[in-house]
């Protein structure tokens, strides 16, 4: 580590570890990168320690306990940009697939052993609490990805991440559209591309793990699946993924199914 | 020099483990030299898994349950897709069950590379992290950062990504390369082989605590194979069930002020899962190469005996999957379908396979439609929690004279020897909780 | 039938298939690759051909809008499909290539742009059909027509040997013949394949062809063989011609003339803006330039990849996009394709290969979209008077490189001179000109920052040896730039564009209207103008600005406002405490004043709408719109016009402008989306 480095930290909330783990995962760079950049908390790599205040923090996971709430906003007081890695802190994750369970069934689940659970009734991205700089989507982040988000702070660079359908990425690659070809259904045309088309090139359909794309046009998709012979509920289940608490899947999935989620209900409320 | 009456009473803090996969903390009150109690805690948020997967498809389910853990992914999709199969009665070519070992292969060479490098050498040779540690051993982190990375290009060659692959479909593989795709890896896990057989070399050096314990070993066992996705379910002291009959010899009760669920013996003892018992009970299987490098290195009974001595365990295991790894892909010929048809039945789902870090069990109620109407996961942390309270409980005796930091590093050291993987411990409470009245 | 092949059919028998693909790869000692049909993910795809047996044989296509699928037919035809869903742009125009290194160590020597230099391999491109040979003319015409040329696009095409088939199995989605492309095959091929039930006729194209046939050793095809491959071309053209007997590309050509079209809404509620008829497109062009590096490492490169004008950062620029909706981008896809391509290139920009209807996941068709819009506009929405561009013939036109088509230069190295800070967030750098770049007035250049970007600047003086640029820090290139002090290196691309026309203006008098920092590309018309007063007649300038501190050159205008012989005047949005002067919009400043139409030239640059209102009121002054000049903005990403980025109707900014009359920008200007 260069002396007057940027220090960085790497924090998690609810999630799976797996985009802090694509840190590490960048095995041919990872000492320069501890070369470029000062680590000064990573808990999962090092028993090193600093509560900040931190050049660059990378947050894994979604908020989901009421401590987490609280923890973010110091957090954010700490970091001087503040970088959401992943779906979990970019969209809520897949554990925000119980934003739409039932309200009332799931209180009296969680106060059944209020003793031993703390849970919010959502899981939601860290956007919803605190001010984000930037974010990397991706269930789990593309290291690729992050090592250009990296570079790019390194030397002042805009990162060269962008909001592409993965159609663009799956046709540069050279892969056969799995839609139109087979007749699978794929939501690379709503989806950020970033992941490189791996669900295509692998011959099956992506299920939007990378999260929407800001302008996805989701009446023209849904309506093609749904003419091609889907039910609203094999529909929904395409978008009740990983991002599914993102707009403009959130209402895509709530259209479909008849219900919002948690945050619409108390709204009307 | 502290006189030992200043320890008549002791309270051990570690808010925050490091150098472990999730958040979890340890908490430690002894008296007059005995420990009154030893509690690991997870504070990983709740995730409700056993509830998302409720009212999804197979394929869904398994896409789904690798987000459980971002260290072991295919675990998750292993145990769920052969959970999946036994149920619907469906056979899958011979190529594609030697690609899911060759997956599992990649998995942990992954995980253990990370573990051993990068998570558990640090305490051996007194460093905060890896990081600190290569600017002493550059060649020896080097080492095990290639190795780490191969796992990852087996897994990435098989599934499109490392982390949560997305190749694994009920009834082979959405795709299977072509045999020219696998040119470039087959060269380098020459090296995997090499750099493993090191690691071996290397990890039998390092000074462990002297610490042992007699315990109840369990893993699959097969008659054939080195345990993966297939064989029963075996302990060193009796236990003997098929692989997807977990519930008849173990259960899981809900402990306070964690998150997570214990499981036990139907006898109520604690067990360990794990490469250590894995090595044990299957040194046999092991691939003739990584056989005559334990039997070299005379750490067969030290890794039973002692947790610390885990790491020659993994090592073992490293040199067991990338030799496995050369065997499947020299015999590679593509099969003729990436995936056979099937159809849902209804009925009970449930599987065991190893993942790195031990038996993984899963089971899933589907209806005739192939939904799941209700699931139980059990990874092998749960299994071990138990064990590994009552190891600290047994651990820190043996360190009365020692200093708050230095007894705090020690049980550290001792919990991290069992790879915990916290983030993967904490899915279950929604099943305990539908099931209160 | 071309006249290469006239008189020269020879038959090549089923089974002898394979002798040709072994003589393409080592015809003449050279080993060539062979890129052709093969089944892959469920398609034909081009791909490397290693023998006969790799070919689709006894495979069929089944294809209509949003559906594609292979069927076994098992019999023994290797060429029975219509074309796939590659392209041969991929082998020509790779989706992503390195085409430049850089280097930032500190000091000038280690500041470095480095264009990689092409090297492409001997291929054989084998099965190109009509419309795709049409393609290749098209792309010919885009990255070696012109003043630029893409070195590495001329090389491989020049290294490719085309082994060209005639159509004889359409798809349902082909209308090669409403444009002219095919089925049949003219020109452009080394060996023309036609198939026929026991074989092939073959004709050689050129010489290179004919020496295949030589040491092929075939027979001439007899007059039956002959005729049945004839017919069945002719057939397949019948086929095509009856099935799209509604698509019209002629009247296509107006579809730019329709903006605000209903159908074009209607069109953009389908649009997933995907970019996947754009990828499919083999004559789509459009690329990025990515800055590339690793962590803190001084080198890296700058590598083109395939772009498409649906993406969102297509038309932005700092502060928007020019098309924000999907609508926009649609109608700039289309209207391109069957219309602005003409003025830009000569010919249309489709081939009627019908990709684009067929890998679009919604089923857009855009013979339906033409039908609906080139033929049921009303004559009210017509934008133009009618008055279209020449005929240009459809027909096949070789073209090789331009005479004088010199490849991208790569940034030269200068250095800063002398940093002067203007406002809060805008620097001027005056820079030592590396030998050999020169500049006029209105022309821009490419600033490159190594690993960070070459954004386009203006130049805002021009003095031997030196010039200025004035930046704004609205990005992190920009702000780079501003950030460099005197003795740092940048490079310097350019200088680029058609530049304002002083000259032409001498007599004349002239009146200069910038709005912020428009004034910048405006001060050397100032400079050149007031060095050279007697040659012109009243001068007057009119600046504006949001508020006093984002006035530049303010010590300079007051220098021009001391001037008896000119008229000098500025006038803020919003005034400040030490503000005596007007508030309010620029063109209160000159509004009042009648203009003599036939000797009063006027240059203007600011805001979009700043100039739009300026125009406004010098044309209901008494001036015409061609004495008008504006200086536009549009993305600009590679200078000179091949990236596709920056275009404004049938103009390409970078190199038809920036500077244009108002006459010229008339139908654009102020139209949302364009």
């Amino acid at each position: 580590m260069t002396r007057g480095a940027p220090t960085v930290g790497v924090v998690k909330f609810a999630s799976c570890d797996g985009c802090q783990l694509s840190l590490l995962d960048l095995e041919d760079h990872l000492l320069e990168i501890t070369g470029t950049f000062d680590i000064v908390e990573f808990a999962e790599a090092t028993s090193r320690r600093s509560p900040g205040p931190y050049d660059v923090l990378l947050v894994e996971g979604s908020v989901s306990t009421e401590e987490q709430a609280a923890e973010i906003l110091e957090l954010r007081a700490q970091a001087r940009t503040l970088v959401t890695i992943g779906a979990c802190a970019t969209a809520g994750g897949i554990q925000a697939l119980r934003n739409w369970a039932d309200h009332d069934e799931y209180r009296r689940a969680v106060y059944a052993h209020p003793e031993y659970v703390a849970s919010l009734a959502t899981s939601t991205p860290v956007s919803s609490h605190v001010r984000v700089d930037a974010e990397l989507h991706g269930c789990p982040i593309d290291r690729g990805e992050l090592l250009e988000l990296l570079s790019a702070l390194a030397v002042g660079r805009r990162p060269q991440i962008r909001e592409d359908a993965v159609c663009l990425a799956c046709k540069r690659r050279g892969v056969v559209c799995v839609t139109v070809a087979r007749g699978i259904p794929c939501l690379g045309p709503v989806t950020n591309a970033g992941c490189g088309a791996i669900c295509p090139a692998m011959d099956r359909g992506c299920y939007g793990c990378f999260g929407p794309r800001p302008e996805a046009n989701m009446p023209s998709l849904t309506g093609s699946f749904l003419a091609s012979g889907g039910t609203r509920a094999d529909v929904a289940r395409l978008f009740e993924g990983f991002t599914a608490y993102a707009e403009p899947f959130r209402t895509t999935v709530s259209d479909l199914r008849g219900r919002g989620p948690e945050e619409d209900a108390d709204a009307q409320q | 020099m502290h006189s030992s009456d200043e320890y008549a009473e002791r309270d051990i803090d570690i808010s925050m483990l490091t150098r472990v996969e999730g958040e979890g903390s340890l908490r430690l009150r002894m008296r007059d030299g005995v420990v009154e109690s030893a509690r690991l805690s997870i504070f990983e948020a709740p995730r409700y898994f056993e509830k998302l997967v409720e009212g999804r498809k197979p394929d869904e389910v398994i896409d789904i349950v690798a987000r459980i853990c971002g260290i072991c992914p295919v675990a998750y999709q292993m145990s769920a897709v052969h959970a999946f199969e036994d149920c619907f009665g469906v056979e899958v070519e011979d190529g594609v069950r030697a690609l899911r070992r060759l997956m599992y292969c990649g998995e942990w060479i992954e995980s253990h590379a990370l573990h051993v490098y990068l998570l558990h050498a640090p305490d051996f040779l007194g460093y905060a992290s890896a990081v600190e540690m290569a600017e002493d051993h550059a060649d020896i982190v080097g080492r095990g950062l290639q190795l780490k990375r191969l796992g990852n290009d087996i897994l990435a060659l098989l599934g499109g990504r490392a982390i949560h692959p997305v190749s694994v479909r009920v009834g082979g593989f959405s795709r299977v390369p072509r045999r020219g795709e696998l040119d470039a890896l087959r060269h380098m896990l020459d090296h995997a082989v090499e750099w493993s057989a090191e690691t071996l070399d290397w990890v039998s050096t390092l000074d462990a605590p002297a610490f042992e314990r007699d315990v109840e070993l369990v893993s699959l066992v097969h008659p054939h194979e080195y345990p993966m996705n297939h064989g029963r379910i075996v302990s060193t002291r009796g236990i003997d069930v098929a692989t997807g009959a977990w519930r008849d010899a173990f259960e899981e009760s809900q402990v306070p002020d964690t998150n997570a669920l214990h499981a036990r013996t139907r006898s109520g003892t604690t067990y360990l899962v794990g490469p250590a018992a894995r090595v044990t009970q299957c040194a046999d299987r092991l691939h003739p190469r990584a056989g005559a490098a334990l039997r070299q290195s005379g750490l067969g009974g030290a890794i039973a005996a002692n947790p610390y001595w885990s790491i020659a365990a993994r090592a073992v295991e490293l040199l067991h999957a990338s030799s496995e790894a050369v065997d499947i892909l020299d015999a590679y010929t593509r099969p003729d379908v990436a995936s056979v048809a099937w159809e849902p039945r209804a009925g009970v789902a449930a599987w065991s396979t190893e993942a790195p870090r031990g038996l993984l069990f899963h089971r899933y109620e589907v209806d005739a439609s192939g939904f799941v109407r209700a699931a139980q996961i059990v990874p092998p942390t749960s299994q071990n929690q138990g064990r590994i309270e009552d190891d600290l409980v047994a651990f820190t005796p043996t360190m009365r004279d020692a200093s708050d930091a230095e007894l705090t590093h020690g049980l550290e050291q001792l919990v991290r020897s069992y790879d915990p993987c916290i983030s993967c411990a904490t899915h279950f409470l929604d099943v305990e909780i539908e099931e209160v009245p | 039938m071309s006249e290469a092949g006239q008189g020269h059919r020879y038959f090549l028998a089923r089974h002898r298939l394979a002798d040709l693909i072994d003589v393409l790869r080592g015809a003449g000692g050279r080993a060539r690759t062979v890129i052709g049909p093969t089944v892959e993910q469920g398609a034909i795809v081009y791909a490397e051909i290693d023998t006969a047996a790799d070919l689709p044989v006894g495979w069929r296509d089944e294809q209509a809008p949003g559906h594609y699928r292979l069927r076994r037919e098992g019999d023994e035809r290797a060429f029975a499909y219509a074309v796939g869903p590659t392209a041969w742009k991929r082998h020509l125009f790779p989706p992503a290539r390195v085409r430049m290194e850089v280097a930032a160590e500190p000091g000038a020597d280690g500041t470095r742009f480095e264009p990689t230099q092409p090297a492409a391999s001997a291929t054989v491109l084998l099965g190109a059909r009509g419309c795709e040979l049409a393609a290749m003319r098209v792309q010919d015409r885009v990255f070696r027509g012109g003043p630029y040329v893409d070195d590495h696009y001329a090389d491989a095409r020049d290294a490719a040997f085309v082994v060209a088939v005639q159509c004889t199995h359409p798809a349902s989605t082909c209308f090669c013949t409403s444009m002219r492309s095919g089925p049949g095959v003219e020109a452009g091929y080394d060996l023309r394949l036609t198939e026929i039930a026991d074989g092939f006729v073959v004709e050689a194209g050129t010489d290179a062809g004919g020496e295949v046939l030589v040491s092929l050793r075939l027979d001439p095809a007899d007059e039956e063989r002959a005729g049945e491959a004839h017919a069945a071309v002719a057939a397949c053209a019948e086929t095509v011609t009856h099935r799209n007997r509604g698509v019209d590309p002629i009247r296509a050509r107006d579809l730019d003339m329709y903006p605000e079209h209903p159908r074009w809404d209607e069109v953009a509620a389908r649009c997933l803006a995907c970019t996947n008829c754009t990828m499919v497109c083999p004559t789509c062009f459009c690329s990025r330039d990515v800055q590339q590096s690793v962590l803190a490492r001084p080198d890296g490169t700058v590598e083109r990849q395939w772009d498409s004008c649906f993406t969102a950062e297509f038309a932005a620029v700092a502060g928007g996009s020019f098309r924000s909706r999907i609508r926009d981008r649609y109608r700039q896809w289309l209207t391109h394709k069957f219309s602005t391509w003409w003025p830009q290139f000569g010919t249309p920009g489709c081939v009627g290969c019908g990709r684009c209807i067929v890998w679009c996941p919604v089923e857009i068709d855009v013979r339906e979209e033409i039908a609906a819009i080139g033929t049921s506009a009303p004559e009210s929405d017509a934008q133009d008077g009618g008055e279209r561009r020449g005929d240009v013939d459809l027909g096949p036109q070789a073209l090789t490189t331009s005479p004088g088509g010199v490849p991208e230069p790569p940034p030269r190295t200068g250095t800063v001179e002398r940093v002067t800070t203007e406002t809060s967030d805008t620097v001027t750098l005056r820079v030592r000109t590396p030998p050999g770049l020169e500049a006029q007035p209105g022309q821009f250049v490419l600033a490159a920052v190594p690993r960070v970007g070459a954004p386009p600047i203006s130049v805002s003086r021009l003095e031997p040896g030196t010039l200025e640029l004035t930046v704004r820090s609205v990005g992190p290139a920009t702000a780079a730039l501003c950030r460099l002090g005197p003795g740092d290196p940048l490079g310097l691309a350019g200088a680029y564009g058609r530049g304002w026309p002083i000259e032409a203006a001498r007599g004349n008098d002239v009146i200069v209207v910038a709005g912020g920092i428009g004034l910048a590309p405006l001060r050397p018309v100032i400079d050149a103008v007031l060095a050279d007063r007697d040659s012109y007649g009243d001068v007057s300038v009119y600046v504006g600005a949001r508020t006093p501190d984002d006035m530049i050159y303010s010590a300079e205008i007051g220098t021009w406002e001391q001037r008896r012989d000119v008229t000098a005047a500025r006038i803020v949005d919003r005034a400040g405490p030490d503000w005596l002067g007007p508030v309010g919009v620029v063109t209160q400043l000159f509004a009042d004043t009648a203009r003599e139409a036939a000797s009063t030239v006027a240059f203007v640059c600011g805001p979009e709408r700043m100039m739009q209102a300026s125009v406004d009121a010098l044309v209901d002054s008494g001036m015409r719109a061609e004495s008008i000049w504006l200086t536009t903005e549009r993305h600009m990403e590679c200078g000179v016009g091949l990236c596709g980025h920056c275009q404004l109707g049938p103009y390409f900014v970078c190199r038809d402008g920036p500077v244009f009359t108002a006459a010229e920008l008339g139908p654009y200007l102020g139209v949302e989306g364009i």
